[in-house]
């Protein structure tokens, strides 16, 4: 272990992104050894370098731990790429790139000279991403794109609520980072396929598209059944009990528990000191424990809500029960088996100190689950970068890394 | 039989033609990270257990009426893959695993790790039988720590890595319980995962490299989408929360004559920009709404002017009223809806298939334009429907070992 080289070492990735889908694209590659870099804007910082939390609340757009996170491992180069200097570096990078990743918006990237059939005349075999909301073309292609409204199109919202109650949004901008993984699985099949034909590729994704590629079994039902999915809360079309209960302590702790066979269901009402439920009526199969699932809830509320969550989950794991706690930001940071796994790292930055990160994704036998590097303060590597790449500095060589907002 | 807005190829022209996937387990995280590579040409072979895979029993199914060839979910996590039933909880099962291991470029299964000696699965094993073979295992918690043989379904997953309670975002009800959302994300983000790791181990492959063994948790995916709450936790010392309002406004949903819309103004332009599409009302300029923040403050007093106004309106005319004029709305789509969006229609993305004794059914198409290489050449498999042709055909068996595993129940 230690002698395996990262599997993307050696591959150059140019990283015009901005916010959260692309630098999430980007740090999937960084993660695996790609040399990522960042081109920032030099008028313009990432809004993810301006946005807090901040350290220990102080602003800065170094210290942005939002950024931090979402940028490990890559290099920061600044550049205005509104000036023909600007843009002459990037001609003079792009030979030495393997990959070009971009999300603005669609048809943004040609107007900025950054487009692909413009930079595939600097490396003919360029693999290019470009990462927009709907993608380039169609009736949205100038519409306003985020992660909250792909997963309103895509019917995220609309099939998330409690029981008979509205449509609700999910507490993430969970389609950003989703674009960016269907981004890293897209950017990951053109290397395997440029290395065995030589030929490069322009791959146009659809925030949108890559969103509804995760509603294939509501949209079937809706093309079976005639009805979409109906908002049900935590319950499960087939599966009872299935829900977040309520726990001791203060008012927002909670136990999910959910059971998907008979041996379950008897193991959890053993643990409960109920046994006599499990051949009760009204609880004797999955249809009838579906039929009385309120009765159900409220006998398991009853048993949950005076215990620890903890003390909960383990006594149900120890019976064969599938219950884990809701866990806070708080509860993942300090949690045991994800510091024992190695996927929270201490990363030393130089500008806010020792700080808790989540590292890499997936772990791999022949090499450590370590961080490279911490993100960079921005353009700290603009001149190293240039250099390596044998690129004309613009004329006045700037280096913002230690400039203010 | 394929009318994706690509045109139909043959498997040579896939991106991935000519890589060997072979993907065990059940249900969602394994069978999409497969589909991934099958849909852009690899040669996926899909083992199930004699009994079939979980995902042909959960339906949806045409008019509710069960039927293990007929699951939506299973028809389409499954295109363009072979498949053949194998018991690999018997050592003739596992033998036979091992031999089409041996032809294979890729392993993805998402067998429990308490699971895997019984079926021949154990990471460090393969690794040592087959020298040549990524290996991509996705487990709930993982193969190591604590938790690492605990049991849990979707629902535990989205609360075990923080996603459920963080939802509904912005709730005003603290008696209720942290959500989950549709679909059982945790097992579509292992299998991405899964999926674009394996694609770098075998890049690196082709390179020269050693091939990897990967095990991917899927509470650690989920964990690392969680947007700026980790950090908030480890950089300032902030617990997040479902509950509390947003920071900014207007960030909401309103309802419409016939649907619901989605309203949010991240910038002071885009509101300035809504204001107009609103017709210039005066309430709009109240001191109470002057910044984003300043109406976030005053979300309560916001709503209600915003909800007023957008009720007279349907929800696609709202939606393109204000997009049109850069505002970021977006409609509350339901199933219908989505079938029905003018941007996915334009771009082809749906892709018909005729599935024999169900009819036409729209699946969603390719998740990026690649110009060619992706394409549906084949319906999910039936049950047991390649294992004639791997077993007799490919593996050299004879047609009395071939009934001998029949009558046996291995196959």
């Amino acid at each position: 272990m230690g002698n395996t080289k990262l599997p993307l070492a050696g591959v150059r990735v140019l990283d015009f992104t901005w916010a959260w889908a692309g630098p999430f694209a980007t740090l999937q590659m960084a993660h695996m050894g790609a040399e990522v870099l960042r081109i920032e804007s030099e008028k313009r910082p990432c809004v993810t370098r301006m946005l807090p939390p901040f350290a220990d609340d102080v602003p800065g757009p170094n210290r942005s731990g939002y950024f931090n996170q979402y940028n490990q491992g890559k290099r920061s180069v600044t550049l205005n790429l509104t000036e023909p200097d600007g843009l002459a570096v990037i001609y003079d990078l792009v030979p030495h790139c393997d990959v070009v990743v971009e999300n603005f918006a669609g048809g943004v990237s040609q107007r900025m000279g950054l487009g692909y059939e413009k930079l595939r005349q600097y490396r003919s075999d360029l693999i290019m991403i470009s990462m927009s909301g709907y993608g380039q073309d169609g009736p949205y292609k100038n519409y306003l794109g985020y992660g909250p409204p792909a997963a309103a199109l895509s019917g995220f919202f609309a099939t998330m609520g409690y029981e008979g109650g509205p449509p609700m949004e999910l507490g993430i901008s969970y389609m950003d980072p989703n674009a960016g993984i269907f981004a890293a699985i897209a950017v990951m099949a053109a290397l395997v396929n440029r290395k065995k034909t030589g030929n490069g590729r322009f791959i146009d994704q659809s925030q949108l598209e890559t969103a509804s590629a995760l509603m294939g079994e509501g949209l079937m039902q809706y093309s079976m059944t005639g009805k979409g999915p109906a908002r049900m809360g935590n319950h499960n079309r087939l599966m009872a009990p299935h829900n977040t209960y309520k726990a001791a302590g203060d008012a927002d702790k909670w136990v999910s528990i959910a059971v998907g066979s008979e041996s379950e269901w008897s193991a959890l009402c053993t643990t409960m000191s109920q046994p006599e439920l499990a051949s009760d009526p009204r609880f004797n199969t999955p249809a009838a424990r579906k039929a009385h699932e309120s009765v159900l809830d409220e006998i398991i509320t009853a048993w949950t809500s005076s215990r620890d969550r903890w003390e909960i989950t383990k006594a149900l794991q120890n019976a064969g029960v599938a219950a884990f706690p809701s866990m806070s930001n708080k509860d993942l940071a300090n949690d045991g088996h994800l510091r024992e796994r190695g996927y929270l790292v201490e990363l030393e930055h130089p500008e806010v100190g020792r700080r808790t990160h989540i590292g890499m994704p997936w772990t791999v036998r022949q090499f450590p689950r370590e961080v490279r590097s911490p993100a960079p303060l921005r353009g700290a590597d603009t001149e190293r970068c240039l250099a390596s790449c044998s690129a004309t500095p613009p004329k006045k060589s700037r280096n913002c890394g230690k400039r203010e907002f | 039989m394929t009318s994706s807005g690509e045109s139909p190829s043959r498997s040579e022209d896939g991106i991935l033609a000519g890589i060997s996937v072979v993907e065990c387990g059940e249900g969602i995280a394994a069978a999409f990270a497969a589909k991934m590579m099958a849909d852009l040409g690899a040669n996926v072979l899909k083992i199930e257990a004699p009994g079939g895979d979980r995902a042909r029993r959960r339906g949806p199914f045409p008019n509710d009426e069960e039927n293990p060839e007929k699951s939506g979910l299973f028809l389409y996590l499954n295109t363009n893959k072979r498949g053949i039933q194998l018991a690999l909880d018997r050592p003739e099962g596992r033998e036979i695993l091992a031999r089409l291991l041996r032809k294979a470029d890729i392993l993805v299964h998402n067998v429990a790790p308490c699971e895997r000696p019984a079926c021949g699965l154990e990471s460090d094993k393969l690794a040592r039988q087959f020298p040549e073979l990524i290996i991509a295992g996705i487990s709930p918690f993982g193969d190591s720590g604590p938790y690492k043989d605990w049991k849990a379904y979707p629902l535990n997953l989205e609360n075990a890595g923080g996603m459920a309670f963080l939802a509904p975002g912005a709730s005003q009800s603290p008696e209720l319980p942290p959500l989950k959302a549709f679909g059982d994300q945790p097992e579509y983000q292992g299998g991405l995962h899964a999926c674009y790791a394996a694609l770098a181990a075998y890049w690196s492959r082709l390179g020269g490299g050693e091939p990897l063994t990967i095990e991917i948790s899927e509470q650690e995916c989920i964990a690392a989408m969680l947007e700026l709450n980790f950090m908030h936790y480890t950089y300032a010392g902030r617990e997040t929360s479902r509950l509390g309002r947003r920071i900014l406004g207007p960030w909401l949903l309103a309802d419409c004559s016939d649907g619901v819309i989605f309203v949010a103004c991240a910038e002071e332009a885009q509101w300035q920009r809504m204001v107009e599409v609103m017709g210039d009302p005066a309430w709009a300029h109240e001191e109470l709404f002057k910044d984003r923040l300043t109406r976030g403050a005053n979300s309560d007093a916001l709503n209600l002017f915003i909800k007023e106004w957008a009720s007279s309106w349907k929800t696609q005319e709202l939606f393109h009223a204000g997009q049109g004029k850069r505002v970021p709305f977006a409609s509350v789509n339901t199933m219908k809806d989505v079938y029905a969006d003018a941007q996915l229609n334009f771009r082809d993305y749906f892709v018909t298939l005729d599935y024999p004794g169900v009819g036409k059914l729209r699946i969603p198409g390719a998740p990026a334009r690649w110009g060619s290489g992706w394409s549906i050449r084949s319906l999910a498999p039936r049950l047991g429907q390649h294992n004639e042709e791997v077993l007799v055909g490919e593996l050299g068996m004879s047609s009395a070992e071939f009934a001998a595993l029949r009558q046996a129940g291995t196959i």
